[in-house]
């Protein structure tokens, strides 16, 4: 975990590894750049770590907190920030070290939820990071959620089948890419991608089939993709 | 000089594989035409695959694995961003002779730059925030 986050040369942890390394730990990890966003998420009860200067622009003092409540009445906001647990800072002076870091925020959360701000791309580049950080098993839990907001969602859908053939899960995997040809029929990825999995599970024919219909759906600049899957599953067929 | 180089960096394109029989990554899905995300991750990840590359990565202090590793959780407009920086340099040796090597030197250093391990170059801001 250090060496996830640690950067040596900058004597501390950057943002992007900090995102990096909550995906890799199979989370989801959704940039937060607002205050109404930040309070819609606190609201929630969503925790939110944000990037402070508390410092000036010349002189920057850079900081990690969390913000986990606020009170609009006293108009405060409440941190944990280093060793202290509560620090209630005033919203507007908060707002102004916050803004000097280029108001960045990250809300991290379990595979199975989803930050209240979140929108259909961040959702999605969300479940996509952790696909891409080898943690399959959590990507089938990360987009199964993003579906449960948006279930037209295609990305959604095939990101799905993917991470469940990465986790050896062919029948979900079957499962999502039939789900995906049906949200919208004249998608060929879904067709090549349910193509392998029917070959995954031995059944040749209905891979040909599928592998076919991906090639009669194909934009001609990506016919060649679909050319070759239909060649190669059709020579592995007896 | 910074600008020269830039210049130099951003004219200069790796040619984009022709496509292979293969499960459509979820990146790829819907993007039609131009080279993909998914050539361009494919293209970072070969570059962070080069011997030459990995020992400039080494001497900068910065792990190859590690560094694979955070591209790989990058978002596709994050790889869009670091893609750009990388140009094909000609692997030492053969062709390249010195400089080659400088142009590879000053490429990984970019790189390491942008995937915010050093500072080296002032213009280079560290894009993944």
């Amino acid at each position: 975990m250090a060496a996830a986050v640690y950067t040596p040369g900058r004597e501390g942890t950057l943002a992007s590894d900090m995102i990096a390394a909550a995906r890799r730990n199979g989370r989801v990890a959704v940039p937060v750049t607002s205050l109404p966003a930040l309070l819609d998420e606190l609201a929630a009860g969503n925790p939110v770590i944000v990037f402070q200067n508390l410092g000036l622009g010349f002189v920057p003092r850079w900081h990690y907190a969390v913000a986990y409540g606020y009170d609009l009445a006293a108009g405060r906001i409440v941190l944990h920030s280093g060793a202290t647990e509560r620090l209630a800072t005033p919203l507007d002076t908060f707002e102004n070290t916050w803004a000097r870091s280029g108001y960045w925020g990250l809300v991290v959360l379990p595979p199975d939820r989803l930050p209240v701000t979140a929108t259909e791309a961040s959702a999605l580049d969300a479940a996509a990071g952790i696909e891409r950080a080898r943690r399959p098993r959590e990507a089938v839990t990360a987009y199964r959620t993003v579906l449960a907001r948006w279930p037209d969602d295609l990305r959604a859908w095939m990101g799905l089948g993917n991470a469940a053939f990465a986790a050896a899960d062919l029948a979900a995997a079957q499962a999502a890419f039939e789900h995906a040809t049906v949200v919208v029929p004249a998608a060929p990825e879904a067709w090549n991608n349910l193509a392998y999995v029917f070959a995954a599970q031995g059944r040749s024919n209905d891979a040909v089939t599928a592998a076919q219909r991906a090639v009669t759906l194909a934009p001609p600049a990506q016919a060649q993709t679909y050319l070759d899957t239909l060649a190669e599953l059709t020579h592995a067929s007896p | 000089m910074s600008a020269i180089v830039t210049g130099a960096l951003l004219a200069t394109t790796l040619p984009v594989n022709p496509g292979h029989a293969a499960m459509i990554a979820t990146d790829a899905v819907g993007v039609a035409g131009t080279p993909s995300t998914a050539a361009l991750r494919a293209r970072l990840d070969a570059f962070l695959r080069r011997a030459d590359v990995q020992a400039g990565l080494t001497r900068l202090g910065v792990p190859p694995v590690e560094a694979q590793a955070r591209v790989a959780a990058l978002s596709d407009a994050e790889v869009d961003l670091l893609a750009g920086r990388v140009a094909d340099v000609p692997a030492g040796g053969d062709t390249a002779g010195l400089a080659g090597l400088v142009l590879l030197t000053v490429i990984v250093m970019l790189v390491s730059d942008v995937l915010c391990y050093t500072n080296i170059f002032q213009f280079n801001r560290c894009v993944l925030r």
